[in-house]
């Protein structure tokens, strides 16, 4: 009997001691191969780096005439690739003082130098926000086994703005000449050795373009889609008869707008640009010319997001620059608006780097910026061709602003949006009526006629809803935004449909 | 030089904007620059000095090849002094300089060289192995830096070294583009050159590349053999001739070469084999019935050889067939070889059944003790007249009708 007991008491040890190691190194391999997913080997080759668009500056290699070996424009393409990348995260260093990314694109020595600097400049509490907006590289030498490739990259159009302890203190723009050599490791084109060679300051020499005509004309959106002209709702039967209204009633151009991240951000979408071409041939036919007023629901403004809005910006300006039917560029509309939340000088600076990009590329039409006031409207005057602000004031003091401004600014000056809502109801019971809304563009197209002012009228229809993004979620907003227009919801025309014009 | 007149012709518009500017701006500006230095070396002491009537000790920003930053001034004798010896002194390459101060717009920039002592010979050569014949090559890239890792002036000169057997060479190669390089071509022998470089007294480590031998030219081939019977047992070993290039080196190991035989009937047989020392080998087995083989072989797309052509003779004319139990058992042989000894093992031999024209089946077997015998099963041949066709070298035999019961 003991011994049974004593060898089942065995047994039992035996088994549960086997359960036990088997419990702990289950445990152990669990743990183990935890920690060892998520790693994967192909990494290690970089053959899938995903390119996102992050930083697209204008970019011209001259004529390949480099000395070693000849390249191919695949192998260009790379070190174009990792060079703008260099360039990026170097920019991204010195906003941050983090050394984040720089290993990928200097080689060891190289990138002592960039840390040396962001370690100064961390104990001094400044900071560097600075992009490059344009480069001319030329290939100067391409070895023979393709590791080792020296660039010479002239007119580098860098800009600059200095923080000390989170203070803006200055702001530059210089255009530089570097020399950069490169070396192929681990699949990264890496610069070794960086020679700043010439330096000189920007300037921008800007012609002021002519505005041509009168401009008697109207902010549009169809009744159907307000603040979505280009997206599903789009319609060219539908902005057809419009614009044969508008054209009608005594007009001669329409004010539309081209939101930024609906046409694709850096990448516009060829859709769009295609439903934007169709706008312009109806504007053509009805003999109506437009404005375009580009960056629409855009506000960042950052200085590493130039290069997109660049891009952005060319890729349309160069596109439609030759159509008859434009008539001019507005770059931005109200930024003034922004200069609260985004600061001011993030907003000038990126305004006249953006005027300078539009009148690069087109040098036939004018560009002005539509200020949401009238005393915003002198800034950047000397940058602007025609000088264009919103007026929603005192109707009767429309004529007095206009030839105080006039004044002082020696470049037209337009009014490119002006109106009154008819919105009487809950929200505002003591709201304009229509009558009153009809006098206020009666009133307001004498003074237009008696002084010669330049004008466009907001808007031609009344909506039935409006976007969030527009005016907020406020009902008393909301609303009134709703009633602006010469016709209403039903398709009738208000009265003041009569004063739509001066003729 | 050409890069020294560009440096030069900054330096007079420098000049020229330095001593025009704080006359333009005149009372505003109190600040004037008091070093005219325009070039610094890298690593030396590198101070601006400005004096100054203002109150204020305005801040400099400046900016070098690799970064930007901020400097506070320290004050000496009513001079402003920014010290940029240190990080933003050691980079060569142009620093420009300007005032954070709303009434200072007081700007400009100076050169800073690397400095004229090489600390180390950066260098690469590739590809590190090239082909014999003076037309391919390798290129030894070197850049001489500094001891602050500066790319050292253009025109600096650097003499570059390669042996290859007896002959040494060298040549004095100038920077540009921060590098001196030079094409190293091949020479007609195979064989390993050294490389070296130098340049203000301070010496690279030694490289070497191999050369390899160039493309193989046209060969010839051999072929050897026991005996020139058709027994389908032998082996017949063809073999190259060293393969050389077109400058008398022995092709690299492995080359592949591919031996076509064309037999007498139009068909294609292939061997292959590699290179070693220059000689390529290859085996096939002897036919089992008499052949001519045409012999030709290639190395693709580069060489070939000669052709050969050999015969094989038949090992018999005639052979004995014995027919027993119901003539269900055909036994062929014995077969006798070339010496009338028995043939060896596994010689083919084929036997086709017909049902008047309709072929019932073919069987093959190979000999055992220099005999093949079938075995015809009753379930498959039902009683009744066949005819037997049997085949073997190459010689068929015909029974016409032949019983089965």
């Amino acid at each position: 009997m003991v011994n049974t007991n004593k060898a089942i008491l065995r047994v039992v040890l035996v088994l549960s001691y086997i359960v036990l190691i088997g419990l702990v190194v289950f445990g152990i391999s669990a743990l183990f191969s935890y920690l060892n997913t998520g790693a994967d080997r192909s990494n290690m080759l970089h053959t899938e780096v995903k390119k996102i668009d992050q930083y697209l500056p204008d970019i011209e290699w001259s004529e390949l005439n480099n000395l070693g070996r000849e390249i191919s424009q695949t192998t260009l393409n790379e070190l174009e690739n990792d060079y703008l990348d260099a360039w990026y995260v170097k920019h991204v260093a010195f906003m941050t003082n983090i050394e984040t990314g720089i290993d990928d694109y200097y080689t060891e020595s190289a990138r002592e130098n960039i840390f040396n600097i962001i370690a100064l400049n961390k104990a001094d509490s400044i900071s560097i926000e600075g992009t490059t907006l344009s480069h001319q590289p030329t290939l100067e030498f391409y070895s023979e086994d393709g590791q080792l490739a020296v660039i010479t990259d002239r007119n580098v159009l860098e800009f600059k703005r200095i923080y000390e302890a989170d203070k803006m203190v200055l702001e530059t723009r210089e255009v530089s000449t570097y020399k950069v050599l490169m070396l192929l490791e681990d699949g990264f084109w890496r610069i070794r050795h960086m020679v700043k060679e010439e330096v000189a300051p920007y300037k921008d020499e800007i012609d002021t373009v002519k505005l041509s005509g009168e401009i008697k004309g109207i902010n549009y959106y169809p009744q159907g889609s307000p603040w979505d002209l280009f997206g599903d709702y789009f319609d060219e039967s539908v902005i057809s008869d419009d614009f044969k209204l508008i054209k009608a009633s005594g007009l001669n151009s329409v004010r539309v707008f081209i939101p930024y991240e609906d046409f694709g951000k850096a990448n516009v979408k060829k859709e769009k640009l295609n439903k934007l071409k169709l706008l312009l041939d109806l504007a053509l036919i009805h003999d109506l010319k437009v404005i375009l007023t580009l960056f629409d629901f855009y506000g960042d403004y950052s200085v590493l997001d130039w290069t997109l809005n660049r891009e952005h910006a060319r890729t349309i300006v160069s596109e439609f620059k030759d159509h008859e039917a434009i008539m001019a560029w507005d770059l931005k509309n109200e930024p003034n608006l922004d200069f609260d939340s985004r600061g001011r000088e993030n907003v000038m600076a990126w305004l006249e780097t953006m005027i300078d990009l539009v009148k690069s590329v087109d040098e036939i039409h004018p560009v002005t910026i539509g200020w949401s006031n009238a005393g915003s409207a002198p800034l950047l005057k000397e940058n602007v061709d025609f000088v264009s602000f919103h007026y929603y004031d005192d109707i009767d003091k429309i004529g007095e602003t206009y030839t105080n401004l006039k004044t002082s600014i020696e470049k037209p000056v337009a009014i490119t949006e002006f109106g009154l809502s008819s919105y009487r109801g809950l929200w505002n019971p003591f709201g304009h009526s229509e009558t009153t809304q009809a006098e206020y563009h009666k009133i307001a197209q004498e003074q237009f006629k008696n002084l010669e002012i330049p004008y466009m009228s907001w808007t031609l229809y009344d909506f039935e809803d409006i976007p969030r993004e527009v005016v907020g979620r406020l009902p008393w907003r909301k609303n009134a935004q709703k009633q602006f227009g010469f016709i209403n919801v039903d398709g009738g025309k208000k009265e003041s449909f009569n004063y739509i014009s001066k003729d | 030089m050409n890069y020294k007149l560009t440096y030069l012709l900054l330096l007079g518009f420098f000049l020229m904007g330095s001593s025009f500017l704080p006359q333009e701006i005149g009372q505003t500006n109190p600040i004037i620059q008091l070093n005219s230095d325009l070039e610094f070396t890298a690593g030396d002491e590198i101070q601006l000095k400005f004096s100054s009537t203002s109150k204020t000790i305005p801040k400099l920003y400046v900016s070098n090849s690799y970064g930007s930053t901020v400097l506070s001034a320290t004050i000496e004798e009513d001079a402003l002094i920014y010290d940029l010896t240190g990080i933003m002194g050691n980079k060569s390459g142009i620093v420009n300089w300007s005032f954070i101060d709303s009434e200072t717009e007081l700007s400009g920039y100076f050169y800073i060289k690397p400095k004229a002592t090489v600390k180390s010979l950066e260098s690469y050569l590739g590809p590190p192995s090239i082909q014999a014949g003076g037309t391919d090559f390798a290129m030894m890239v070197i850049i001489p830096t500094d001891e602050l890792d500066n790319p050292l002036q253009d025109s600096t000169l650097v003499t570059i070294n390669n042996q290859f057997r007896v002959s040494e060479d060298s040549s004095e190669v100038p920077t540009r583009n921060f590098l001196a390089y030079k094409n190293i071509y091949s020479p007609e022998r195979t064989g390993r050159i050294l490389i070296g470089s130098e340049s203000l007294g301070v010496t690279s480590k030694e490289f070497d590349l191999n050369v390899l031998a160039s493309l193989p030219a046209n060969f010839s081939i051999s072929e050897r053999r026991n005996h020139m019977y058709a027994d389908g047992n032998q082996i017949v070993t063809l073999t190259t001739s060293e393969i050389l290039d077109d400058f008398g080196n022995v092709v690299e190991d492995g080359t592949f070469v591919e031996f076509f035989i064309s037999t007498i009937n139009g068909g294609i047989l292939k061997t292959s084999g590699a290179t070693i020392n220059g000689i390529a080998t290859a085996q096939i087995i002897h036919p089992d019935q008499a052949d001519e083989w045409t012999v030709k072989a290639f190395v693709k797309g580069m060489a070939e050889s000669n052709s050969i052509s050999f015969v094989f003779q038949q090992l018999f004319n005639d052979f004995e067939v014995s027919f027993s139990e119901d003539n269900r058992t055909i036994v062929v042989g014995p077969l006798k070889s070339f010496m009338d000894q028995l043939i060896p093992d596994g010689f083919d031999v084929d036997l086709a059944v017909f049902n008047g024209e309709e072929q019932i089946q073919t069987i093959n077997k190979q000999t055992l003790s220099g005999e093949a015998s079938f075995k015809l099963n009753p379930d498959i041949f039902p009683e009744g007249n066949y005819m037997i066709k049997i085949k073997t070298a190459g010689v068929e035999k015909i029974y016409k009708s032949r019983p089965l019961w």
